[in-house]
């Protein structure tokens, strides 16, 4: 399963984080920054998978920004990779229209791809569908 | 690089930090982010925060506050939390704009909820009137946002309040309805089994709907449950075969495709659920051949997701019953991981090859050099992955070799979690061959 999901900047600051199991608040900045601090390290031709702690990292990286996830040892790691490429061509499909800073719209569309560290829906329409209509809505 | 990503590239950044000439309301919130990131120490840091948090504090006690400025503040509280900073004192507002916002604020309430709130808070029963109110609602959206919350964070005692509903939904005329029930099940099922043993027809129903994202859903019940018992749904190997035979021959409509591939999650979900099935079991396993060999043959694009089937398939092959022509194509593919020049082939590779060498030893000693190689490799995750691999070959012939490799990998390692896993594996060995004495001090010495 997926443990968590974070988008982080090359200096360490999180942008977005999704938990699907239950981390103490606490602790949250000083393990992400642990773990982005790992993942920066790595070179350009080491693979894009880390063992951390008793669990793996998958990251991906696009231009100034780290997509890293956090899976259980039963999990694809390649599979998680191309995950997080899905997430950010939806990303793309949606905002190219409107680049605008939301937060909470980048954990709509997460919440229709991934429910309890489950890939539920990879489908882009239909990951898409529910925040299309409310965008709707909300502008009549 | 093509277009999309190109756009993506440089959209995403943007996503965060660019100016944008967007409404009031994202921009309290891109403020916020531009200062944080602006300060250099930890110290402005939470004195910023301190400021932000008690301005909040008097917006979401004023009564003049509107709910489209309540859900300006969540967002903002959502991030102050991201960040590790308490924002406790706008849960209860949050459960407040899902109840009275319009559509959009609904949801972000519900968001707000999602995140803020985990499994037995007290607040969670507050909730249950807005879900079921939601729940009822005739307008879709609402429905399905009730179902999204309900799917993510529900109190388990207030189950039977809403199950009757929820289950009512799965023969709802629209899909994303049905198929977002079928999900709350799940939920409900890991939370509190009892409450849903009775509805198995019910997900059996689900998984034949004509939808495929609706049967996609049913399949995380159905994986779980077979983990737990596969003999009970021996039964359904024929319907996992077709489905996937469907998959894999193209036939689900474009869109569910991911890069030309169709449905390459859907296909690994059911290649798990057949090898947990096919497991030990020789007349199921004959039930699957045919598709396991067709999976293997059209996932030979150059793709990652290609490559990430292909693991899963080969994974599969070496569960369950054996048959030695899909072996054979199985060993080939792995062959091909571990000597691809792409890392993260050859990581899969490794790690496909410490999962099969307990079936097939000799698979491994056909890549000795490889792994010899890979055990020097300047990646650390490399490495590790060759040692796990290598605790799995030791012999009496090779033991000594293989601890003294895994006592140099430790001496330059750092991970204390890492330390204390290969420590273990070192130790196991040294009991298992006890006359190597040497290796025994050194483990002690070690711990």
């Amino acid at each position: 399963m997926i443990k968590f999901l974070l988008m982080v900047n090359k200096q360490g600051q999180t942008r977005l984080s999704k938990y699907y199991e239950q981390v103490d608040l606490g602790k949250r900045a000083a393990l992400e920054a642990d773990m982005v601090r790992g993942c920066l390290a790595r070179r350009k031709e080491e693979c894009s998978f880390v063992e951390y702690k008793d669990y793996k990292l998958v990251y991906r990286q696009y231009a100034a920004l780290f997509i890293v996830v956090g899976i259980t040892e039963n999990e694809n790691e390649l599979s998680i990779y191309e995950l997080v490429h899905n997430f950010v061509e939806v990303l793309d499909k949606y905002f190219s229209r409107v680049i605008m800073f939301n937060l909470d719209k980048v954990h709509i569309i997460l919440d229709e791809m991934i429910i309890n560290g489950h890939i539920v829906e990879t489908n882009k329409n239909r990951i898409l569908a529910p925040l299309l209509a409310l965008d709707k809505m909300a502008e009549s | 690089m093509s277009d999309v990503v190109e756009k993506t590239l440089t959209a995403l950044p943007g996503l965060f930090d660019s100016q944008t000439g967007a409404a009031k309301i994202t921009n309290r919130l891109k403020q916020l982010i531009k200062s944080i990131t602006e300060l250099t120490s930890k110290h402005e840091e939470e004195n910023l925060m301190k400021q932000e948090l008690s301005a909040m504090k008097e917006q979401v006690s004023s009564p003049n506050t509107t709910m489209k400025q309540m859900r300006e503040v969540m967002v903002r509280a959502m991030y102050c939390e991201m960040l590790g900073y308490d924002a406790s004192f706008t849960y209860i507002h949050a459960i407040k704009l899902a109840q009275q916002g319009s559509v959009l604020e609904k949801r972000v309430g519900y968001l707000a909820v999602s995140l803020f709130l985990s499994e037995g808070h007290e607040l969670l029963l507050l909730l249950v009137n807005t879900v079921l109110k939601d729940l009822q609602s005739t307008n879709l959206i609402e429905a399905c946002m009730a179902l999204t919350v309900v799917a993510q964070v529900f109190p388990k005692d207030m189950i039977p309040a809403v199950l009757p509903l929820v289950e009512d939904k799965l023969s709802h005329p629209k899909e994303i309805i049905r198929r977002k029930a079928v999900l709350a099940l799940y939920k409900f099922y890991l939370i509190a089994p009892n409450q849903v043993q009775h509805i198995h027809a019910k997900f059996r129903k689900a998984l034949c709907d004509k939808d495929p994202g609706v049967m996609t859903s049913s399949l995380h019940i159905y994986l779980q449950l077979i983990r737990e018992s596969p003999d009970g749904y021996k039964d359904l190997t024929g319907s996992f075969v077709a489905i996937l035979k469907q998959v894999v021959g193209g036939k689900l409509p474009m869109d569910f495709n991911y890069h030309n591939v169709p449905a390459p999650w859907l296909q690994i979900q059911l290649l798990r659920i057949l090898s947990l099935l096919g497991r030990e079991d020789q007349s199921t396993s004959e039930l699957m051949y045919e598709v396991l060999d067709e999976s293997l043959r059209r996932a030979e694009m150059n793709h990652n997701i290609t490559y990430a089937i292909l693991y899963e398939c080969v994974k599969a092959v070496y569960t369950i019953h054996p048959k030695a022509e899909l072996l054979e194509k199985a060993a080939r593919c792995i062959g091909n991981f571990v000597l691809s020049p792409k890392i993260n082939l050859k990581y899969l590779g490794l790690k496909a090859l410490t999962y099969v060498v307990q079936h097939d030893a000799k698979l491994a000693l056909q890549h000795q050099m490889t792994i010899i190689e890979c055990l020097d490799h300047s990646d650390f995750t490399i490495k590790r992955e060759t040692l796990e691999l290598l605790f799995r070959i030791t012999n009496a012939q090779n033991v000594t070799v293989i601890v003294e490799k895994m006592l140099d990998f430790l001496r330059g390692c750092n991970d204390e979690h890492t330390v204390i896993h290969l420590v273990g594996k070192v130790a196991e060995l040294a009991e298992k061959y006890p006359f190597h004495s040497l290796t025994v001090t050194n483990v002690t010495r070690m711990r």
